[in-house]
């Protein structure tokens, strides 16, 4: 029963995100490259309930079915966007597992900062050769920790309605 | 309970977090540009340093620009392309800046102290 309900969890958690990264993705932006990063919330949402491994799946799957949907698998945006997902799964996972005074603001805040770090990293030595790292840094850095702290908030809110409502376990 | 507690707002934590990132954007190392590299057709490259003022003339596809140093910023001030597209884009200092002509093949780029592995 434990693991239907996990199982059941997890495939919505997927498809939300999904949906929201499509949805978010067709809105344009001043900037290319900043979003709001909302799928982020069940990336996160996931290594609360469940673990690394979980996480990690929904966030691979985000990310390959949702480009698959926008037509833009392989192209050098799904290589950003899986990268970006993979390695700030992995960081907040880190975080959130040594019990460092975070809450679930910082948390988000981290991930989109490595989210973007990664990505700016990725473009300026593969994509975009000879443009300066740091010339483009501030303004994305800037817009993440706005984002993330977006992000946070709302993982917080729907955080406190599933943990209160369906008494999930935890650990 | 415990966990609700744990993942409360604002911790001491996040607060840190927003002032660290907050000093990286403010503090981040400023890049005033050392030398103009200005290549014709990708072929002639030359440097010149961007701290001396210098007005000089390059003979592109189209005809002779005009390519003036002035303060440590570089600009096309006259140019035989059609739009001119290059002339308004005016002076640049930053390291990582370029003006680039397509109808006159003119590039120019600002470099730092170390060259890129591509302008090499």
């Amino acid at each position: 029963m434990q693991s239907l309900n996990k199982i059941a969890y997890i495939s919505v958690f997927t498809a939300a995100s999904i949906s929201i990264f499509v949805i978010e993705s067709l809105f344009p932006t001043p900037i290319p490259g900043i979003r709001l990063g909302l799928a982020n919330i069940f990336i996160l949402l996931a290594l609360i309930f469940f673990g690394l491994k979980e996480a990690l799946l929904i966030g691979i799957l985000k990310s390959i079915v949702g480009s698959l949907i926008l037509a833009r698998l392989l192209t050098p945006s799904f290589i950003f966007s899986i990268s970006g997902t993979v390695l700030s799964t992995f960081i907040m996972w880190l975080v959130i597992h040594t019990r460092l005074p975070f809450s679930l603001l910082g948390i988000s805040m981290i991930g989109a900062e490595a989210n973007v770090i990664i990505q700016l990293i990725i473009a300026v030595s593969i994509f975009l050769p000879g443009v300066s790292f740091f010339r483009i840094a501030p303004i994305y850095v800037l817009s993440s920790i706005i984002t993330g702290s977006i992000t946070g908030t709302s993982t917080y809110l729907i955080y406190l309605k599933i943990n209160r409502r369906y008494k999930l376990c935890v650990d | 309970m415990r966990q609700k507690s744990r993942f409360r707002p604002l911790r001491i934590g996040d607060i840190f977090i927003i002032i660290f990132f907050l000093f990286f954007v403010v503090f981040l190392p400023k890049n005033q540009g050392e030398k103009v590299i200005i290549s014709v057709d990708k072929t002639n490259n030359f440097v010149y340093p961007l701290n001396q003022d210098k007005e000089i003339i390059v003979n592109g596809k189209l005809g002779e620009a005009k390519v003036v140093i002035r303060d440590g910023r570089v600009r096309i001030q006259n140019s035989p392309c059609p739009l001119k597209s290059c002339e308004k884009k005016g002076w640049i200092s930053k390291k990582g800046d370029f003006i680039i002509c397509v109808p006159n093949r003119v590039v120019i780029k600002i470099t730092g102290k170390e060259y890129d592995a591509i302008t090499e």
